[in-house]
Parts: C-alpha cells; structure tokens; sequence
C-alpha cells in the first residue's frame, strides 16, 4: 500500500499564514523539536508539530494540514493550528475550509479535555474539547507525536487522566470535575470550531464564543434547551452516560459534510424507536433558539464537494474509531441488580443497553439470552419463567415424539423424511466438531443437535431445515445445555432469521439489497467500486448474513456478537451496518488491491479469524448513529431479523411444494 | 514460461450437499481430508498451477453449497467456467438422480455459449464408504448416464482414501482448456498433472 504522501514544507506557502498570525519568529524547526523562540509579546513556542491534520469528510483525500502549536505566555498556554496555505496537492480543499478550520491561539484553561486515540490501523489522533462544550475536529498527527503534545501540556498546565477511559485528559480539573464537565460535555451543539480569519494575534481574546452560534450550523434547526441539565447531573454520578456525552461531541466534531443532515436528524425526530440513550437524551433538549438564518447564510459559503476521491489509494487511511469503547461483561452480580424481587427485569432498555457495550459473561448467558431471544418475556417472574419451562418442555416432546413414532417401516416410504433427515445427520457433524463441546465420535451434544433440529422440522414443516440452521442452533445449545430450552430459544431465533432460508431468499435479498444502499450512503466511493466492479450483488457478503457472522468469528467471538447484536439496541438491523464497517475497514485494500468479483470473494472468506470483533461493533454503532433515518430508509421493511407481519403465511403457499 | 500470460482455467463442482464436493477439492488441492469440513455456504474457491508442458496453468475451483435452496446463488458464481464436475455419492440414491438437475440448472445459468459441447465431468464420490457394500448405484448405471448426456467423463472417485482423484482433475482441467477459445491455447495430447504419470481408471477421459 502507498504511503500517504508527505507535503515537502519548503514548498508551502504557511509562512504567510504564520505571519498573519503573529508569529513571524517561529523558527523552521524538526517536527516535534520543542524550539524556543522568543515573540514580540513574550510569547515563547513550547511545542511544534508539523503535518497535523484536520479531515473535513471523512475521506483521506479531503484534508487539510498545517502546524500545531503550543505556546507560552507568560503563566498562559495556548494551543493554534493553522494550516498551510497553497497545497496544491489537495484542489478539493477551499481557501473557506482552511479559514473555516484555523484554529487561532486558544487558551489552556478554555480547554476541558483532551481525548486520544492511537488505532492499530492509521493515525494517532487527538480530540481537543473545550470547556463550553464544542469540540475542534480531530487532529490528526501525520508525523505522530501525540504522547509528546500531552507531556508538554503536563508541563505547564494541570492535566489529569480521566478515571473512566485512560485516554482522556481532563485539563484544568481542580475543584469538580464532573459538575464542571457535565454541564459543558453534553452540549451537543457544535460540530467543528472554527475561526474568522484573524488578521491580528490576540492571545489571552477567548476565539471561540464569538463563532458559537456560526458554527453550530449543522443542528441549525434543531431546539437545544441546555436548561435541564442541572437536574439530570444529579442521576448521573457514576453514569457511563457521562463518558457517553464525549462520545457524543467528538461524534459530532467528526461529522462530516457528507453526514451532516443525517446527523442532525439524531437530535431532530428524536421520538422514533431504536436510539436508546442518545434518543433519550436528546429527547430532553428541546427548545432552545438558534439563529438559524445566520448559520443557514453562513453555511452557504461552503461549497458543496463531491466525495469522490481522486487516488483511490489515499482512501481511508483514517479508522472509524469513534463509537464507544467496550465495557467489561455483565456478571452475576450487576444481572440481580437488574432484577426485582420476584425475577422481573425493570427496566430492560437499560438491560439492552448494558450487554450492547459490554456483553455477558459466560456462565450469566444461560439466564440472559432468553430474554434477548424473545424466549423470556423482560416483565416475567421467576416463578412465570419456571411454569413456562415445564409447560414448553411438554410441548417440545410433543413435537419430537412426531418424527420419533415414524418406523424405519414408515420412513421407507417417506421421502421428504429421509432426506430432510439425511441432510441434518450430515451437517451436525460438521458443526463446531472443533470444540470439546461437539467433538469425539458419539457426542450426545451432536445427537442433541441433530434432534433439535429434526424437531424443528417438524414444528415449521413449511420452512423444514436448511444448511445453516445447525450453524445457528450450536451456539445456542452451548449456552442453554438444555434441549427444550435451545429448542425453544432457536425457534424464537427463526422467527427473526426464517427469512434467510426462505426458498426465494427473499430474506438474503433484502439484507443484501440494504447492504448496497448503506454502503452506498456511507462510503459511496466504495459503492463506486463495486459498481464499477460489477460487485453489487454483494454475494460476498452472503455467508455473513445468513449465519449472523458464525463462520467469520471465533466461537467465543460469536456469542459475544450475537447478544451484542439480539438486543437491538442501536437498532434491529445493527447487523447490516456490521457489514458496511467491516467492508470500511478493508476498504482501502480492496480498492487499492483493484480486487475484482473473485478475489473480494476469496478475500472475504480468508477474513475469517481476523476480524477485530470490537472495533467493528464500535464502527457499526458509529455508522448506524451518523446513518440515522436514511440508514433506516435503505432497509426495506420486513428485512430479517424485523418480526414478520403477523398477518399472512410466513412462507408463501407456492413455494411450499418445492421445499424439502 | 513466466513472460506469458497465465492461462486461468475456471471450473464449477455442483452437487447435492454432503456429496463430497468441499472434500474432492482439497484432497486434490491440498493433499488432505479432514472430518471437519464444514457445510458450505456461500461459496469458495481454491486455485492450483497445473503444468502443462511448458506453459503454466491456473486452475480455479469453485466450491459452492449443495442445498436446493441456495441454487439461484448460482448464476454469480458459473457465469465464465470452463468445466463443470457434477458430484454424486455413490451410495444416495438421490444425489445421483439429481445429476440431470444440477446439469440443466448450470446450462441455465452459466448460460454458455455452446452448451451442446459444454464440458462436464461426472465423479461418482466415497466408493471407499462399508467396503462398498452400501452402494446403491451401479459404475454401469452412471456410465449409462454419462453417455446418454454426450459422454461425459466418468470416474470413481474416494476423497477421503484420495483414491482417482488426480486423475479425475486431470481430466477436468484437460476438458477445461479445450473450452477455451482456439486460438489461445495449443493443445498437445497429454496433460501432466503435478508431474505424476498418469493412469486412468474407470471409464477416463475420452479427450
Ligand atoms: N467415507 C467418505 N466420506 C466422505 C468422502 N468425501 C466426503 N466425505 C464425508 O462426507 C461429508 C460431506 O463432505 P463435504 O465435502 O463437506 O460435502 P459437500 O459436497 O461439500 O457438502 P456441502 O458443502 O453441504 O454441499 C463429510 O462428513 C465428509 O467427511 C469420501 O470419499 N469418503
Ligand atoms: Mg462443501
């Protein structure tokens, strides 16, 4: 892969820049050197990086670099970046932009936190949140450099690591620092800062709240009320929410061009389902007056820009890593503090949302994933849950006892029997016979399978067993080590997931059909390239789908995704934006590789075992949340896992004939 | 030999499921059986040089689910094969009485251009299965299958003993290579395949 390209700075025009800004004494010195050149005013550069860099849309293509500095005057430190002037290199980026971007000398002390992020794959990047709640955009260190921007800062002004993610720095924090932060954190009302074009230095002159209003231009129409939050704080001691909140604005600082409507939908039509807590939080700001006509006049001097990059190559150098981090697994204890006394969840939303960022642990899942699967009802009782259990492990037999009454006499003439039969003995053992669970000669769990399954062939003739099935049953059985109950919980699962195995793939065709749609929303040069590349079918998505990500994740792997995935948390469909992260993450190398219908195939199939579980979640919350209704509308209704409409046969009469 | 363009020579295995397809392909691939294939899905493909005399061929070898159900995936993965190899175990019954399906339904949509003289290759799968006691189709059945349909190509094949199957390939990719345009090949009378000397059984290849 090519690197991206360094811009030669003796070529580039930022000197002009930097005198405008008063600055005319700084000193040309190695990137990161701490250079200490005396300014008129006393001022003295404490640190300097060259090639920061700022990405206005999310493409490596579009970017602006310039130099980041920090400097002292007197007992004060300020932060500037300011980009270089004349890249020729980068046509797409607009002496506006630039201006746009600028981010003249700001104060530490307007500074609340600093968030750092260094993924595997890509730059280091930092997120500079001030102290009223806007956050710059993320500045992305071409020439690394981030560990020594913090030190310097320690150096002068008090900086300390936040205690619930070790790679946030609040600054400043001396007396409260979560009634200080709260307040300003959850203001979700700036998308990017930045300046007018300055004409003189003016340190120690707060840059920032002159621009407020214009450059809250992205939620222009929306009613923010910011009243409300004194109450709210007090809920919110030790509430992950809080960390939620920066999430939230360096979402925000990122949102690009491309994604700026569907954005400002989050905080707009608030009221549909699927947005848990963001949803509810922005549920409760309403009603503040924005002078949308400035914003709205001011934004019309961006112009528009097409996303369509020049050098494929340069895509995407940039990851996604902006959604929440992961927590650690639900466990007993924390389950019974969801729990009242007679078994009911109070409040499963919370619930969902719990094992959404963290999972559950192994031996809780037993007694999580029914409720997930829709087995359990969230509001049943302990004693509820036992009647039931009894009552559907009768009904269960009942179902089994069906194919076991059928004599080997009987099955002779009984076709769809025996091959129906024949076709689940075959898959179950193939099935996870890696893991100590299902392997050796005579396993009881493979028999279990395989009974589980006839079973269910049984109770929905109409749909009968396809290959797959076993894929989606094992897991369950290893969790639930219960044959009524795996039963019980798959046919749950089918409700959701019958539709894949539909004799029209019906199923398959709309999760594949909406896949193209995201795709095309989120990343349309990709969507570019498939099409260009004849790929638009997407078939090589088409094992991800049907086996909600079985083959491409280690067991462990799988279960955690799943429940991650069952409870539906950013949205039914989390799935689908599964795919569009994992197809982001890649996507330089696909494009860059110019990887044709076969090798993306081969290519996607090798994935296996390689995909980072974690961060792609975090990717898929972070597409779903920025796709918002639009991501919604590529996703035709009906499309699995929804619940089918409760009127009508699930499988259309003429296909039944031709089912096995 | 390397300035030339190498050759890619694509071919299709089709068959009902648990046939043996997956097994075929990596036995003659990669030289090994295991009991923990899984059931496919989707589909895949492995990919071998074959030498033929001085020139360097890539054989392709698309491995697809066997289930009805996944059929209409099909049309995106035939569209360009130059051979088809239809699976069936010799000890189902039905996985041989559904040969004609999967032939027709690969004309359908592999749609090529001269389908009367598309080359397929029939393997009659697991003969090592009970010593072959649980066999429930005769070589003469099949045989007289093949030849109703053009003289297919017929072999016996074990991909768990490895037993026919490089000569079953052989034929395979010989068959594939004459599927492709004239002029871009030049077809000499044998075929060597990773070097080995080569003995056919059962009927072989009549090309
Ligand atoms: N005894 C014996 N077993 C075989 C042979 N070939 C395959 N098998 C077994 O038959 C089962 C199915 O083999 P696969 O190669 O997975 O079958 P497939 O045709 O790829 O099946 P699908 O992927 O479902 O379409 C597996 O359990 C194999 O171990 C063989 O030659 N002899
Ligand atoms: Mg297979």
């Amino acid at each position: 892969m090519q690197e991206p390209e360094l811009h030669d700075l003796s070529d580039d025009a930022d000197y002009a820049a930097s005198q405008q800004q008063g600055s005319a004494s700084m000193m040309r010195s190695d990137s990161g050197k701490h250079s200490s050149s005396s300014e008129h005013d006393g001022a003295e550069v404490v640190y300097m990086k060259d090639n920061v860099t700022i990405h206005p849309s999310m493409l490596a293509s579009e970017r602006i670099s310039g130099r980041l500095r920090l400097i002292k005057q007197g007992s004060s430190l300020f932060m500037t970046w300011i980009p270089y002037k004349g890249q020729n290199s980068n046509a797409r980026v607009s002496d506006k932009d630039r201006i746009l971007y600028t981010i003249r000398p700001v104060p530490m002390t307007d500074v609340r936190s600093i968030r750092r992020h260094t993924p595997a794959l890509g730059w280091q990047y930092i997120i500079v949140v001030l102290a009223t709640g806007l956050a710059f955009p993320p500045l992305y260190f071409y020439n690394g450099g981030v560990k020594e921007f913090l030190a310097t800062i320690k150096q002068h002004v008090f900086i300390v690591r936040s205690a619930e993610d070790a790679n946030v720095f609040i600054v400043n924090d001396f007396q409260n620092p979560l009634q200080k932060t709260l307040s300003s954190l959850e203001i979700p009302r700036a998308l990017s800062v930045g300046s007018e074009p300055s004409t003189s230095f003016s340190v120690g002159e707060a840059s920032v709240d002159e621009n407020q209003e214009r450059m809250s231009v992205d939620i222009q129409n929306d009613n923010i009320n910011i009243s409300q939050y004194n109450e709210r704080q007090r809920q919110k001691a030790h509430d992950p929410a809080r960390d939620l909140s920066i999430q939230v604005l360096e979402k925000f600082s990122l949102v690009t061009k491309f994604a700026r409507e569907t954005t400002s939908q989050l905080f707009r039509d608030s009221h549909s389902n699927g947005y848990g807590a963001i949803e509810r939080r922005s549920n409760s700001l309403s009603s503040i007056d924005y002078p949308s006509q400035k914003a709205s006049d001011d934004w019309d001097k961006v112009p528009d820009k097409s996303p369509v990059p020049q050098d494929p190559l340069e895509f995407d150098k940039l990851s996604l890593v902006w959604g929440k981090p992961r927590q650690s697994p639900l466990g007993s204890d924390e389950w019974f503090t969801f729990l009242d006394s007679e078994g009911r969840i109070m409040d499963s939303e919370a619930l969902r949302k719990r094992v959404f960022y963290g999972g559950v642990e192994q031996k809780l899942r037993k007694e999580v994933w029914p409720f997930l699967l829709g087995y359990h009802d969230y509001d049943s009782t302990y004693a509820e849950r036992e009647y039931l259990k009894a009552m559907k492990k009768a009904e269960f037999e009942t179902v089994k006892k069906q194919w076991q009454s059928i004599s080997p006499e009987q099955a002779r003439r009984f076709t769809k029997f025996r091959e129906r039969k024949g076709l689940i003995d075959k898959d179950v053992v193939r099935t996870d016979r890696s893991l100590s669970f299902y392997d050796g000669d005579d396993n009881p769990n493979v028999n279990l399978l395989h009974d589980i399954l006839l079973t269910y062939s049984f109770y929905n003739f109409d749909l009968g067993y396809c290959q797959g099935m076993s894929d989606l049953l094992s897991p369950i059985l290893f969790v639930l080590e219960d044959e009524s109950e795996s039963f019980w919980c798959f046919v749950k699962l089918m409700e959701r997931l019958g539709p894949n195995f539909n004799r029209d793939q019906n199923g398959m065709h709309s999760q594949l059909f909406a896949i193209t749609k995201l795709v095309e929303l989120l990343d349309s040069p990709l969507h570019n390239y498939f099409t260009q590349r004849d790929c638009l079918n997407y078939f090589f998505c088409f094992r991800w789908v049907l086996i909600q990500f079985k083959r491409e994740f280690e067991f462990d792997k799988t279960l955690r995704l799943w429940e991650v995935l069952w409870t539906h948390y950013p949205s039914e469909h989390l799935h689908l934006y599964v795919c569009v992260a994992i197809l982001k993450r890649y996507r330089s190398k696909i494009i860059g590789e110019q990887m044709d219908f076969d090798t993306l195939l081969k290519f996607i199939n090798e994935l296996s075992g390689h995909i980072n579980l974690d961060a792609v979640v975090r990717d898929a919350e972070a597409l779903c949340i920025c796709a918002g209704e639009n991501g919604d509308a590529c996703i035709p209704p009906g499309t699995p896992p929804s619940l089918p409409a409760e009127d009508g046969l699930l499988y259309p009469q003429q296909e039944l004939d031709d089912v096995l | 030999m390397a300035s030339r363009r190498r050759m890619l020579l694509k071919v299709i295995i089709l068959g009902d499921s648990g046939v043996g397809k997956t097994s075929l392909m990596n036995q003659y691939v990669n030289r090994k059986f295991s009991n923990q294939y899984k059931a496919t899905i989707g589909a895949d493909f492995l990919t071998k040089e074959v030498q033929f005399e001085d020139r360097l061929f890539t054989l392709q070898i698309w491995d697809t689910a066997g289930q009805e159900r996944f059929q209409s995936l099909g049309v995106a993965f035939y569209r360009g094969a130059d051979c088809c190899v239809l699976v069936y175990d010799v000890n189902v019954m039905k996985s041989f009485d559904n040969l004609n399906n999967w032939r027709e339904e690969f004309l359908i949509q592999a749609s090529p251009s001269d389908p009367e003289n598309f080359p397929f290759v029939v393997l009659g799968n697991k003969i090592d299965v009970d010593g072959g006691n649980s066999r429930v189709v005769s070589e003469k059945k099949a045989k007289a299958w093949c030849a109703s349909k053009g003289n297919i190509p017929y072999f016996e094949t074990s991909a768990k003993e490895g037993f026919n199957v490089d000569d079953a390939f052989q034929c395979i990719a010989k068959n594939a290579l004459k599927n492709e345009p004239e002029e871009e090949i030049y077809l000499p009378d044998t075929i060597d395949v990773a070097g080995g000397g080569r003995q056919q059984r059962s009927t072989g290849c009549e090309c």
